[in-house]
């Protein structure tokens, strides 16, 4: 028989190092001559996007389209720490860095481009890559002839922007005013249908509310939800290393089982922007929050289908199907 | 020694990082808009250049002789039959490198390669590293080497090793940190309370299984007497810095360069391939390449904790939390990794987004000689949720009240507290979360 049920799970994430560590990130942008804005990040970019969102950001305060920018590659010997791609950190982290290096360079078009229109600085515009006098719009240099020019005399123009935010370390207690940056929050629903005769549960909808501020690409932020989410499927039913005195059992993706394609439950999400977060534009951290639900609101949706609390993971087929015998047996 | 001279520069494998605007809708905003991800377009085409695609034509593999005891002392190596295999350029043990010193993350307690009358602490421990003109002999010479042990009490329980005559797994003992939790008055809580919880949660072993297993390619500048690392990192400033200081030399000595990266999930976040590159790079004056198999891969590298919780929760009669006692102990495994930030982070987070005023928790992180555990994607809270949200539905039931109701009764407000006494003073969304997640689901009624 199959039985259907549905659970609910909250999490919250703090996300970022805390407790005092030295959290930080640099970045720098880089106008060149050539048609090229350069961005210096050391931020690994995992899959999740960080390239993508830091491109968005420099965009949007440099009012120039995404397609002008390149991200170099990671390197000790070009690019300054950036900190760790982990702890959700890095569109809060390396986003407000370049975000900073981005502002400080918008400015720095306005004082170079004041200087050549010798004007007021209210009195310049800037629009897709060009500066402009107000009133008199035919009056425009682009941002390369600016930094052409400007390399003449000998000056780039570049900025660096770095992200440094206070935590401080918990004392024997636990107990300190700021831990963490700040909080992600996130609400799951999940739907599932057991087979009482096989023990398998099937996933078949997965609803989330996320708290993150706000989407810098909401694409992506689906990206985090659907794969954190089946990632943390993967632990609720059925990844597990089996570790036997010491010795991996199923050290290979022939018995160690990660969810795939078959597997993969409907998904529908909302997203809560408020844009109340001191991350860039408001955002905060969605990588890890993203996982953190699912187990917990699978074994509820579990005991809402079939009566029985499971304190172990994975919840697999035999462990089911052997705790559904032993309701049989007691009723 | 190579007879070629490299430059880093002619290896400089540019990333294709380029957004394009097409799919914007409005030309004005780039923050907000669904623009694709600069780098899909080479990953899907495979123009994407990972670490195992840097290639030298005088390059060497490396192949990583590891332990073959999950606890034992190593008494004995013999390198004499693989060094005959036709192909072998080098092999070294630590008696080929005297001053090594220990690598880690937070801290350092992980051997390069273990010495001679020194500990192997589960089996991915390196114990010698061959350097091959192909795969296939560095492979055929691990097989040939042959190693003498003594074994000593292999540890797989946490709560085995903290027993008073378990053997030491480290030097300090077996219990590698303990984490204290405490506000408010636990006792006077559950005093207060109606209805009493007390449940044990377990979680398992699990393996990050990023697509790309750990893979690595450098070669040694000797003008510049550095050496040059391509591998996929999850921070690159953090490992340079580990790999200098086993090594003994200046940072500006380590150079590493990051390549596509397969995923990660933070799995990448601890030294794998690098330092065994490094030594190889240097002593044979060639390019050489590690590749972990997936077998190695999930033996050798970081799990996500195991992490027994036990959670105690009162709660009134009306539905407000009251009191909360827990306790979390975390299977480390073998070597500290993240483990010394993992479980109490996990503890942090033991209530969940609920305001209870009397808390009090312990979290312990203990070695065994299982694979060592570190960083997975939620870094102990994942763990910890497993249990607050099962720990909550459990009492929902018991006080006959929709999940739902109870959680929004309980739920943070701007304002709130959380366990480390951290006034929450921005951007707490939490119930609205609950709020739109119902709407979404159509949950009404309980469910």
């Amino acid at each position: 028989m199959k039985k259907k049920g549905r659970g609910l799970a909250t999490i919250m994430f703090g996300f970022g190092y805390g407790e005092g560590f030295p959290d930080h990130s640099i970045a720098s942008i880089e106008i060149k001559a050539d048609q090229r804005i350069v961005i210096k990040t050391a931020a690994a970019d995992v899959g999740q996007g960080v390239i993508t969102t830091v491109i968005q950001i420099a965009a949007e305060i440099l009012r120039i389209k995404p397609d002008y920018f390149e991200v170099i590659q990671g390197d000790t010997h070009t690019t300054k720490n950036s900190g760790s791609t982990s702890a959700t950190r890095q569109t809060y982290f390396t986003g407000n860095a370049v975000k900073k290096a981005a502002e400080d360079l918008l400015a720095n078009l306005y004082h170079y481009g004041s200087m050549e229109f010798r004007s007021n600085h209210p009195e310049i515009s800037i629009k897709d890559g060009e500066i402009y006098l107000y009133e008199e719009p035919e009056y425009s240099i682009s941002y390369w002839d600016l930094a052409a020019k400007l390399k003449d005399k000998g000056i780039t123009l570049e900025a660096e922007g770095s992200f440094f935010p206070v935590t401080y370390q918990p004392d024997e207690k636990g107990q300190a005013d700021k831990v963490y940056v700040a909080y992600t929050f996130l609400s799951q629903v999940i739907e599932v249908e057991v087979d009482t005769d096989t023990g398998i549960i099937d996933l078949l909808n997965v609803y989330t509310a996320v708290d993150l501020g706000k989407a810098i690409n909401p694409k992506n932020v689906e990206g985090q939800i659907e794969g954190g989410t089946v990632q943390g499927l993967g632990m609720a039913v059925m990844e597990e290393q089996v570790i036997r005195n010491g010795r991996t059992l199923n050290a290979g993706m022939s018995d160690y089982l990660v969810p795939t394609s078959v597997d993969i439950p409907k998904f529908k999400h909302y997203l809560i922007e408020d844009q109340d977060s001191e991350g860039p534009f408001g955002a905060k951290g969605v990588g890890e929050p993203t996982i953190i639900a699912a187990a917990p609101a699978l074994a509820n949706a579990v005991y809402d289908a079939i009566g029985i609390r499971f304190y172990d993971l994975p919840l697999n087929p035999s462990k089911v199907k052997k705790a559904l015998e032993e309701q049989d047996n007691k009723n | 020694m190579s007879d070629k001279q490299y430059s880093v520069k002619d290896y400089y494998c540019k990333h294709t990082t380029r957004c394009s605007s097409e799919t914007i809708k409005d030309s004005k905003r780039f923050v907000g808009q669904d623009i694709l991800k600069a780098d899909a377009e080479d990953k899907v085409t495979g123009k994407a250049v990972y670490a195992n695609d840097i290639t030298f034509d005088d390059m060497l593999y490396l192949k990583v002789k590891r332990a073959v005891h999950p606890h034992a002392i190593l008494k004995d190596i013999d390198t004499s039959k693989a060094k005959k295999v036709k192909g072998v350029v080098d092999i070294f043990t630590a008696e080929d490198i005297p001053d090594l010193r220990k690598f880690g993350l937070i801290i350092r307690d992980q051997p390069v390669l273990v010495a001679l009358g020194k500990t192997m602490r589960y089996l991915g421990d390196a114990l010698a590293v061959v350097a091959a003109e192909s795969i296939e002999a560095a492979k055929k010479a691990v097989d040939l080497i042959e190693v003498k042990i003594e074994e000593l009490e292999v540890i797989t329980d946490p709560f085995r090793a903290m027993e008073a005559d378990a053997v030491n797994i480290h030097p300090d003992g077996n219990i590698l940190i303990t984490h204290n939790l405490e506000t408010g008055d636990v006792e006077a809580g559950f005093a207060e309370s109606d209805i009493i919880v007390e449940r044990k949660y377990q979680t398992q072993f699990i393996d990050q299984l990023p697509m790309q297993n750990e893979a690595g390619t450098a070669f040694y500048d000797e003008r510049k007497g550095r050496v040059n690392i391509w591998a996929a990192t999850q921070w690159l400033h953090d490992i340079q810095a580990d790999v200098a200081q086993s090594l003994r030399l200046a940072k500006d000595q380590i150079r590493i360069i990051q390549p596509t990266i397969g995923g990660a999930f933070g799995k990448k976040e601890d030294v794998s391939v690098h330092i065994h590159l490094a030594i190889a790079a240097m002593r044979t004056g060639r390019p050489v390449k590690l590749t972990f198999s997936r077998e190695e891969s999930m033996i050798t590298q970081s799990k996500r904790h195991p992490i027994t919780i036990i959670n105690k929760t009162g709660v009134s009669s009306d539905g407000y939390l009251k009191a909360w006692q827990t306790k979390f102990i975390g299977d480390t495994g073998a070597y500290a990794s993240s483990g010394p930030a993992v479980v109490h982070k996990g503890m942090y987070h033991a209530t969940g987004p609920y305001n209870v005023e009397n808390i009090k928790g312990i979290s312990h992180a203990v070695y065994t000689n299982n694979t060592y555990a570190g960083a997975m994607r939620g870094f102990g809270t994942t763990q910890g949720a497993f249990a607050y949200e099962s720990q909550m539905d459990i009492m929902a039931h018991e006080l006959k009240m929709d999940p739902a109701e109870f959680r929004q009764k309980n739920i943070y407000q701007l304002g709130s507290c959380t366990p480390n006494g951290q006034r929450l003073n921005h951007s707490v969304n939490a119930e609205e979360t609950i709020k739109k997640v119902m709407e979404l689901s159509g949950w009404k009624g309980g469910k």
